[in-house]
């Protein structure tokens, strides 16, 4: 097996990675790269979105791309919302209406909602749910992430 | 996770000299390959990954064709403005697979080249005869979806080939048509049973034409000719429910499994379909209009 070398931008920032190729963007960014905010739930699956990662602006499943796939491509994880120090309204307000209880699907979530809120500022209840559906929490029951998104919504998304 | 050498081509060209290799495999989106390689259940010692070939990902209107990108998503497929026009009912069950996050990787080419009898995608293309393009250093061929697909998980792909498009004619005049599925819940649900429904009307409101495919109940998706014929010439209406199911027991071969049982498939897919006609009527007479 060869290794092959890849360059991506991660959260703005040019990288180069030299990896074996049978491991996923989710491994890649957890072992090697220290974003240890995606997380894995399901056991590469596909079922739980814990590992959402903003992959040139739509939320994607990090354990089921192969690192390779990602050349020349920009990623966003949860590492890279926070601007000067402060957190990303998001995570802000995730924090204020208690959507984060366990925390393990929260960056996820976030990253999702932010997927979500920047191609669509005024999402309605129903939209936020479908766009969470690939996201299982075990926690929240959900609508303390709907107000979370909503609150977010009206402090301003102007980011 | 299995071993495998690595290639990614940016270019037709290179994905065809890459495929000319033996014993590789192809990766796309990789929403349904990558877990199956971690679970043993894919091999390839060449994984050829085709999601860098830009050209492989359009939607185009080439006048009297559909072409789709082997390589366009499901998000792009249901994000789509002029598929909503011309193909609703591929609209809709593109927008019913998975959640964002697979949609966003997951293909077109893929779906098909899966060959899971309950792909979504498959139904709408099949009513509209949609072919495939497949190229290979060899050269280029042509070949209906339908004879594409020869049982779960197999298809008529040959060595060195992949898919490059998805081609199909729009309907004309008073059509319509529509995409239903079953699943367990309305969110990352496998179907259960789905159909899509392509119906034309004529000026009395007779139906004039009809196409129907049925996914999940068969070794692959089918198209149900002879509950199209039981429909020809006939008005839309609640009543010929029977004759549906009667028409479509002939033709499905359903089977108990994880997700549901034979019997509640045999009897869903007769209410999908009648379902999915009147809603493609409905569409049929909007347009007629």
């Amino acid at each position: 097996m060869k290794e092959i070398t890849v360059v991506f931008l991660l959260n703005g920032k040019k990288t180069s990675i030299t990896s074996l190729p049978n491991r996923t963007l989710l491994d890649v960014l957890r072992t090697d790269l220290g974003c240890t905010g995606a997380k894995d739930a399901c056991g590469g699956e596909g079922e739980c979105g814990a590992c959402t990662v903003i992959l040139n602006g739509k939320p994607v499943n990090s354990c089921m791309i192969f690192i390779g796939q990602v050349e020349d491509h920009q990623i966003t994880t949860i590492e890279g919302l926070m601007e000067k120090g402060e957190y990303h309204r998001l995570q802000k307000a995730f924090v204020d209406t208690g959507a984060v209880q366990c925390g393990f699907c929260t960056p996820g979530a976030i990253l999702t909602a932010k997927a979500l809120l920047d191609e669509n500022p005024h999402p309605t209840d129903l939209e936020i749910r479908e766009g969470l559906s690939g996201n299982l929490c075990r926690c929240t029951g959900y609508n303390k992430m709907i107000d979370a998104i909503h609150l977010a919504e009206q402090r301003g998304l102007d980011d | 996770m299995q071993e495998f050498n690595y290639y990614r081509p940016v270019t037709i060209t290179e994905l065809k000299e890459n495929l000319s290799q033996p014993g590789t495999r192809i990766l796309a989106g990789g929403t349904d390959i990558v877990p199956k390689m971690r679970q043993g259940k894919f091999f390839a010692s060449i994984l050829v990954d085709t999601s860098g070939v830009k050209a492989m990902r359009f939607i185009e209107d080439q006048g009297s064709e559909i072409v789709l990108g082997a390589l366009t998503t499901h998000q792009e497929a249901a994000d789509s403005a002029l598929l909503k026009n011309i193909n609703p009912a591929l609209v809709t069950a593109a927008e019913s697979i998975g959640c964002q996050q697979t949609r966003c990787r997951g293909t077109l080419g893929g779906n098909i080249a899966n060959a899971s009898p309950a792909a979504d995608t498959i139904p709408p293309l099949l009513i509209f005869d949609a072919t495939l393009l497949l190229q290979s250093l060899g050269g280029d061929r042509r070949i209906p979806l339908e004879k594409f697909i020869l049982g779960p998980g197999e298809t008529d792909l040959q060595e060195g080939e992949f898919i490059h498009s998805i081609s199909f004619k729009p309907l004309i005049g008073s059509w319509g048509s529509a995409f239903i599925k079953v699943g367990k819940r309305s969110g990352m649900a496998v179907s259960v049973v789905n159909t899509a429904v392509a119906v034309e009307l004529n000026d009395k409101g007779k139906i004039s034409d009809v196409r129907i495919a049925l996914g999940s109940v068969a070794p692959t998706v089918i198209r149900c000719r002879k509950v199209e014929q039981s429909l020809m010439g006939k008005e839309p209406e609640p009543s010929l429910m029977k004759e549906i199911h009667a028409a479509c027991q002939e033709e499905i071969s359903p089977i108990t499994d994880i997700r549901s049982t034979e019997e509640y498939r045999d009897h869903a897919a007769a209410v999908i379909i009648q379902r999915g006609l009147e809603s493609a009527v409905e569409q049929a007479v909007g347009r007629g209009r």
